[in-house]
């Protein structure tokens, strides 16, 4: 028999807690999917259980469908891919009438991704969402394409960044607004600053990055498009690093949320991004290989948690501790 | 009932113009328009989601991630390999389905990694990157596989209801040409290596009402759809005949029957290929270089044949063609099956990332018939089996 209690009874620990805040946007868990790298609703829903996720980020929708490039839109390289996918899709009013129902019964926020050529564009699409669809709770600006020529230059010009933030949020009112910087700047907290004090919400970082892979015997470039993005694993320690540096310049003095992503494919990886001034991440290209992965994450920050003794996951937040050297967000010697 | 076979489809339309439209009543059927409006015919089978369930009923599990179990991985010829997965509780799966696998770098690198505090899984990648190079070594130039690569279903065997106790199990062929970073990987797999795998991916070939004869025609690393399609053919007592088509005797992944050599001068059906000859199936075998059966390419033995057969009776019916193979290949078979106006279906391989419907990137130009616009579909969930007819080749 055992003894009569003289032990305290083991009281489980509670499990940490994972909601963050995203805008005005209250989300289960920080684990997000990427936008284009999950279709539009339920795609995955036979390999995962979607309904897990912090929230559901679609692909980007335009105004009206568009085709896209040719093919070959794709390409491996060392430990990523390529894309040039030409932002194709089925155009708003098909995403409406066929998207939307389903992405209702998945029953977590959905953000559309949106891009655009002209400012009207995206706003069109940002006001119709924001009054037609109420499970769309976010919208996310890609305004860093590197597919699309246009579609680079508001990304990379801060004044142009700014124009076109301010014009949408005159017109959104429900949602809240995310920016996608492109990586593909000289310094990316001035387009950061720019999106911030145009009304931004929050900002999502990184796109991919431009690049190119050339087929030796032929001499061509091997997508049909000539240039792509460049994601997966092989962009992860340069987005974690543009990641630090909007925090440390831009998004913790204006307690703007960050969304983290490039290359994450488990637990450890999404809390560099965290650690490094995250509130949210979403996994990319790794959702290709293995859809389960965001679940898989979202169990590894739980045991990340208690064993580091956290009790919510937004108190680590941003707390890496940089070298005393150096100043926040620059490099402590030149690298 | 559709009751006839028109501009490539099969319609409930009578033909408003006799079914051979040329002049002497051959040649193609010129273009016309069909009954519905802005050519929306629905070729296609509807996606088999909730097919017969009852409503309380769990949804039947119809694709999913799965694991393999290496049962044999044996070469076939100087380049091909045949590999044979056991799989638990594999979804029903036809022929012009595939799967994803992800080629292994190491035993047991298969597991996705997302176990954050999995230090076993940690000490093997440190001990792979860690591995003296040295100049030569291919650790510095070669690729390593990073996306899962499809392959169709070549075979499969369930196992028996005497031994369902253990659980439903399949036995799924794949047969791989070793090419590149992921199949040199496929090629050091050993019996009881495990391989993570999606699957059974897109839909097969479609089955008409009017199913009374068929024409195989593989080419090369095209061979695998095409046996699994010869089985469930046997299995539904659909007559057929195979045309295969290979570049050299030794790139041929089938075996020879010693007694009955392939013909060599005209195209006559044999039962020359162990393959489909246990299916009751002849062949035709084609070689680019002549080393082995008829010299040339499988296309023009197709045509000579169906050339020599042109008076298809009644009672066989009008054959259809299935074919899977290179792009050049299944390009210049669809130009004979419209010579023909016989129907044609094809199995596309286009470069794929995700093979879920999720990237994009898998796209083939499509017109549906009677529309005039073509359109984009994604070869691995709108196909990878499209009618020819439908397809613009570039
Ligand atoms: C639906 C579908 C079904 C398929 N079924 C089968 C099947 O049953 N059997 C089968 O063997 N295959 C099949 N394939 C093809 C298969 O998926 C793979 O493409 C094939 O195995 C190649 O993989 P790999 O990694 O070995 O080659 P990769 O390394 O991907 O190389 C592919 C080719 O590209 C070339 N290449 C790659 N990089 C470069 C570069 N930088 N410059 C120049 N050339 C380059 C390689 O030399 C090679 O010829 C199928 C494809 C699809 C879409
Ligand atoms: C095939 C593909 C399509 C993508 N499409 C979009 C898109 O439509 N809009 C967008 O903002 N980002 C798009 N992205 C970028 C991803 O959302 C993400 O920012 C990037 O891939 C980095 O994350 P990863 O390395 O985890 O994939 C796409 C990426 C890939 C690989
Ligand atoms: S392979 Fe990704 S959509 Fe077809």
């Amino acid at each position: 028999m055992p003894s009569v209690a003289t032990e305290p009874a083991k009281v489980p620990a509670p499990a940490p807690d994972l909601s963050v805040t995203v805008g005005k946007m209250r989300l289960s868990n920080p684990v997000l999917t990427a936008s284009g790298t999950c279709g539009y609703a339920d795609e995955y829903a036979d390999f995962t259980d979607l309904s897990r996720l912090g929230a559901f980020v679609t692909k980007a929708i335009s105004k009206t469908p568009r085709k896209g490039n040719e093919s070959p839109r794709v390409i491996e390289t060392r430990a990523g891919m390529l894309n040039s996918i030409g932002l194709a899709n089925i155009g708003l009013e098909r995403f409406l009438k066929e998207k939307i129902p389903r992405l209702e019964r998945m029953g977590v926020p959905v953000i559309v991704n949106i891009p655009g050529w002209t400012v009207r564009d995206y706003a069109d699409v940002a006001e119709r969402l924001d009054q037609a669809a109420p499970i769309v709770q976010g919208l996310e600006l890609n305004v860093s394409c590197p597919n699309v020529q246009d579609g680079l230059s508001f990304g990379t010009d801060p004044r142009r960044l700014a124009d076109l933030v301010a014009t949408v949020r005159r017109r959104v009112r429900r949602c809240t607004l995310i920016v996608k910087l492109s990586p593909n700047v000289a310094d990316i907290t001035l387009t950061a600053r720019a999106a911030v004090e145009a009304g931004a919400d929050g900002l999502s970082l990184v796109n991919t990055f431009s690049a190119m892979v050339v087929d030796v015997e032929t001499a061509r470039p091997m997508l049909a498009n000539g240039v792509g993005g460049l994601s997966g694993p092989a962009i992860k320690p340069i987005a974690v690093y543009l990641v630090h540096r909007v925090y440390s310049q831009v998004a913790a003095k204006h307690r703007v949320p960050l969304i983290g992503m490039g290359g994450i494919q488990c637990a450890r990886d999404a809390l560099e991004f965290i650690l490094a001034g995250a509130t949210a991440v979403a996994v990319g290209t790794a959702l290709f290989i293995d859809p389960a992965i965001p679940g898989g994450i979202i169990d590894g920050l739980t045991q990340y948690l208690i064993r580091k003794g956290k009790n919510t996951v937004r108190e680590i937040v941003g707390t890496l501790t940089m070298p005393e050297t150096g100043r926040a967000g620059e490099p402590v010697a030149p690298p | 009932m559709l009751h006839h076979y028109q501009n490539g489809c099969w319609t409930d339309n009578k033909p408003a113009v006799p079914p051979r439209g040329g002049p002497d009543g051959r040649g193609p059927i010129p273009p016309q328009p069909l009954a519905t409006p802005g050519g929306s015919v629905d070729r296609y089978p509807a996606p088999r989601h909730g097919v017969g369930r009852r409503q309380n009923e769990p949804a039947a599990v119809l694709r999913g991630c799965f694991r393999g179990i290496v049962v044999t991985n044996q070469p076939l010829c100087r380049e091909h390999y045949r590999l044979t997965l056991h799989v638990a509780a594999f979804p029903p799966s036809d022929p012009g389905q595939f799967i994803q696998i992800l080629c292994p770098l190491a035993p047991g690198a298969a597991d996705p990694p997302n176990a954050v505090d999995d230090g076993a899984l940690q000490a093997k990648q440190w001990r792979l990157g860690s591995r003296p190079p040295r100049f030569t070594d291919p650790f510095l130039t070669a690729d390593r596989p990073y996306l899962r690569r499809p392959y169709s279903i070549a075979g499969r065997r369930d196992t028996s209801t005497a031994a369902k106790a253990a659980g439903p199990r399949a036995e799924l062929d794949i047969m791989y040409r070793v090419i590149g970073r992921a199949t040199v990987q496929l090629e050091k797999l050993t019996p009881g290596d495990e391989v993570s795998l999606l699957g059974p991916l897109g839909h097969g070939f479609i089955r008409s009402d009017h199913l009374r004869r068929a024409l195989l025609i593989g080419g090369g690393v095209g061979v695998p759809p095409i046996l699994y399609l010869a089985e469930r053919l046997a299995s539904w007592g659909i007559a057929a005949v195979a045309f295969i088509g290979v570049q050299r005797a030794d790139l041929l992944p089938l075996t020879l029957i010693a007694d009955h050599p392939p013909a060599t001068d005209h195209p006559i059906e044999r039962p020359c290929l162990m393959e489909f000859a246990r299916h009751g199936i002849s062949s035709i075998l084609t070689t680019d270089d002549g080393s082995l059966g008829i010299p040339g390419r499988v296309t023009t033995a197709l045509r000579t044949y169906l050339l020599a057969h042109r008076q298809f009776d009644a009672s066989s019916g009008v054959p259809e063609l299935f074919c899977c193979g290179p792009t050049a290949m299944m390009r210049a078979v669809s130009q004979v099956a419209a010579e023909f106006s016989l129907p044609c279906q094809a199995a596309l391989e286009q470069p794929m990332a995700c093979g879920m419907g999720t990237c994009q990137s898998c796209v083939m130009k499509y017109r549906p018939p009677g529309a005039l616009d073509w359109v984009y579909k994604l070869t691995c969930t709108d196909g990878p089996v499209f009618h020819t007819a439908d397809i613009i080749w570039s």
